[in-house]
């Protein structure tokens, strides 16, 4: 394996755990509401995951109760945001810090303790495609639950009615009101299954890529999930190709280094970001920016 | 009602019939209303009280869940905020970056824009105070390095939040995103330079740029830790306050932030004005990561800021863009930051333990600031 191909393996397995949590952002930010907190939900994940993990022996447990972690975050951001009204960008900043102290205390027992990781499975006759094999088929199986996850979501936003419903409690809550739904169950419903799906990258992060658990150990891929899903302009194939974008760029400088070649990390690791910003000055320059309205109007209107 | 009859008495003739109903009537309803407001007051200011006793509860709850007493735990975190010695100042000189940050946020919010870049500005301030720091070394006098480091400190922070600013006015790049992603380029931008460029070569292969020479350093004022980048930081906040209340430039601000429509009929230029509100908060972060840079830390480290560029956006919120507020509810926060060594060593809770508290703290107004809009 050459050094481009295994950073590309790599940028595949750390960006499935950006992807995540990006594909929850976008789920949340398209019925109106923008969780600034993924960071505090990946936190909460990686570690139930870890802990039910470590103590029941299934990694595939530890999963299950990651998804319980990050939901019961997103419920709160939920609660404050949906019910309550409160600022969306400091209820996410809260939830973010609240998690962070949270997982560091209780999760001091788990730091030197050890799981038995989601297996890796090499997919039968897939994985001998040369170059394409290795990339994308010999991974553990929540990156490929990943694959069919993203047009799932694609398919279930654009071409059915609760996907309609969210977009359009995005765009105009009260629309939906008048035909009789209820955006704020709607709103709710989005944000839990967006913070779930960032229990599950938490835990992807723990029991499936390194294994461990230490304190803050997500390190700014929630923040990177929400840098994604602006990159994508809320396009769910656009979310994967971001996340994996940013997780090559994280991936890249170590390979790289590992086979001679000096790069500084830290270049490549802003470059993701720069691209993003670039899009978004070209998105706005090209009539205005695609940002579902009622998100527009709770970044405008919070201060 | 005594008042009332003395009053009937004494000018018998010159009150027609309706004005002697009218003043029970209207004295009933005054009286009705007050006590409806004094209960509605009472009331709410019971459940602002139930909600903070039930967060403070929680956080009990965790210290208890780590074996830990949480009134110990709480005595710890009073002592090492005020009664320890040397603990005021270490406060105050933990305040200075997470005040100006915060007040970064609060200018911008005037003008109806949302600064999430606090991080980034105060990196990029301490970026270019070290750039200047340590290529004018010795070869000027002390006090004309503050000042160079200063101006550059605050600029390079003008330049990162104007930047936002102006992608806001010219391309209508939300703010609150643009500033997000800038604070991330900060970050990676510092530690580019850390790893290579502006590795300190007899710093044993640490990523930590030259200490500043020992004459730019913010000199210590009156026998004490404090120094005087914390009079630099109350002159600013000063400031601040002087320009959101009194001038004309903060009431135009408040014009545009109330209605940006009405502002530019009334011929204010709203573009610039809001331009202008992102350089200057913008700035006011990069002063503070300066002053943090020259007064505490002393040479560019990685995590140098760590996160109180998002802790200053929880205490503009919290002091609700208040200048006079903001600065307390930064105290706040400097003094629960202060405290995390104290409860390590003492009761062998994970230093991260008081990022719970900080959460807890604002959680409460989150709870009760709620706009209540009708039913949906």
């Amino acid at each position: 394996m050459n050094g481009f191909e295994q950073a590309l393996t790599t940028g595949i397995e750390g960006g499935t755990i950006i992807l995540y949590p990006a594909l929850g952002e976008l789920i949340g930010e398209r019925a109106g509401v923008v969780n600034l907190g993924m960071e505090g939900c990946m936190l909460a994940g990686a570690l139930s995951a870890f802990a039910v993990g470590a103590i029941t022996g299934s990694a595939w447990l530890g999963v299950l109760a990651g998804i319980g972690g990050g939901a019961v975050v997103g419920l709160a951001h939920a609660w404050l945001v949906v019910k309550r009204h409160a600022d969306q960008l400091a209820s996410g900043l809260v939830l973010w810090f609240l998690a962070l102290g949270l997982t560091s205390v209780l999760g001091a027992n788990y730091v030197s303790q050890t799981v038995t990781p989601l297996p890796v499975i090499n997919v039968t006759g897939l994985s001998a495609i040369p170059w394409i094999g290795p990339i994308f088929f010999e991974h553990d199986s929540l990156v490929y639950i990943s694959y069919f996850l993203v047009p799932l979501i694609g398919w279930a936003l654009y071409r059915t009615r609760i996907g309609l419903v969210l977009r359009a409690t995005g765009e105009r809550p009260e629309v939906v009101s008048v035909a009789g739904r209820r955006p704020e169950l709607v709103q709710m419903g989005a944000v839990v299954l967006g913070a779930a799906l960032a229990g599950i990258g938490g835990a992807q992060l723990s029991v499936g890529y390194v294994d461990n658990w230490f304190d803050d150990m997500t390190n700014g891929y929630g923040f990177i999930a929400v840098a994604v899903v602006l990159f994508a302009a809320w396009r769910p194939w656009l979310v994967m190709i971001g996340a994996y974008l940013f997780g090559v760029a994280l991936a890249a400088a170590g390979v790289l280094q590992a086979h001679g070649i000096e790069v500084n990390q830290y270049v490549l690791d802003a470059l993701p970001y720069f691209v993003t910003l670039v899009a978004l000055v070209a998105l706005g320059r090209s009539g205005g920016s695609r940002a579902p309205e009622g998100l527009t109007k709770a970044l405008t209107n919070s201060s | 009602m005594n008042v009332l009859s003395t009053k009937t008495q004494d000018e018998p003739k010159l009150l027609a019939p309706e004005e002697l109903t009218n003043p029970t009537w209207s004295s009933r309803l005054t009286e009705v209303v007050t006590a409806a407001i004094s209960t509605r007051g009472l009331r709410r200011l019971g459940v602002a009280l139930g909600v903070y006793v039930v967060c403070l509860g929680l956080f009990a709850l965790l210290v208890l869940s780590q074996k830990a007493n949480p009134f110990g735990v709480f005595n710890s975190i009073f002592q090492s905020a005020l009664f320890s010695n040397g603990s005021i100042p270490e406060v105050i000189l933990r305040a200075v970056p997470i005040v100006l940050a915060a007040l970064a946020v609060s200018v911008p919010a005037r003008a109806g824009l949302v600064n999430v870049g606090g991080e980034g500005q105060l990196i990029m301030g301490a970026v270019a105070a070290t750039g200047v720091g340590v290529y004018l070394g010795n070869s000027v006098p002390g006090f004309i390095g503050w000042i160079c480091m200063g101006v550059a400190g605050f600029g390079a922070g003008a330049v990162w939040g104007g930047l936002a600013g102006l992608l806001r006015v010219l391309v209508n790049a939300n703010e609150a995103v643009t500033t997000l992603l800038l604070n991330f380029i900060a970050n990676d931008t510092m530690l580019y330079l850390l790893y290579q460029p502006w590795k300190d070569p007899t710093g044993g292969g640490q990523p930590e740029s030259r200490p500043l020479s020992s004459h730019e350093v913010l000199p210590r004022l009156f026998g004490s830790s404090i120094n005087l980048g914390v009079i630099i930081a109350m002159v600013a906040a000063l400031v601040v306050w002087y320009l959101l209340k009194r001038s004309g430039w903060g009431f135009a601000l408040r014009v545009v932030g109330g209605n940006q429509q009405a502002a530019s009929r009334a011929g204010l230029p709203v573009n610039r004005l809001r331009i202008s509100s992102m350089a200057v908060g913008g700035g006011l972060a990069g002063l503070g990561g300066m002053l943090y840079l020259a007064g505490t830390q002393l040479q560019l480290l990685p995590g140098g800021t760590a996160t109180y560029g998002y802790i200053a956006f929880l205490a503009a919120f919290l002091g609700r863009h208040d200048p006079f507020k903001v600065v307390l509810a930064g105290l706040l926060f400097a003094a629960i930051a202060v405290s995390a060594p104290g409860l390590q060593l003492s009761y062998g809770l994970d230093g991260n333990v008081v990022d719970a508290l900080l959460a807890f703290i604002v959680v409460a107004p989150l709870v009760l600031s709620s706009r209540r809009k009708g039913a949906f």
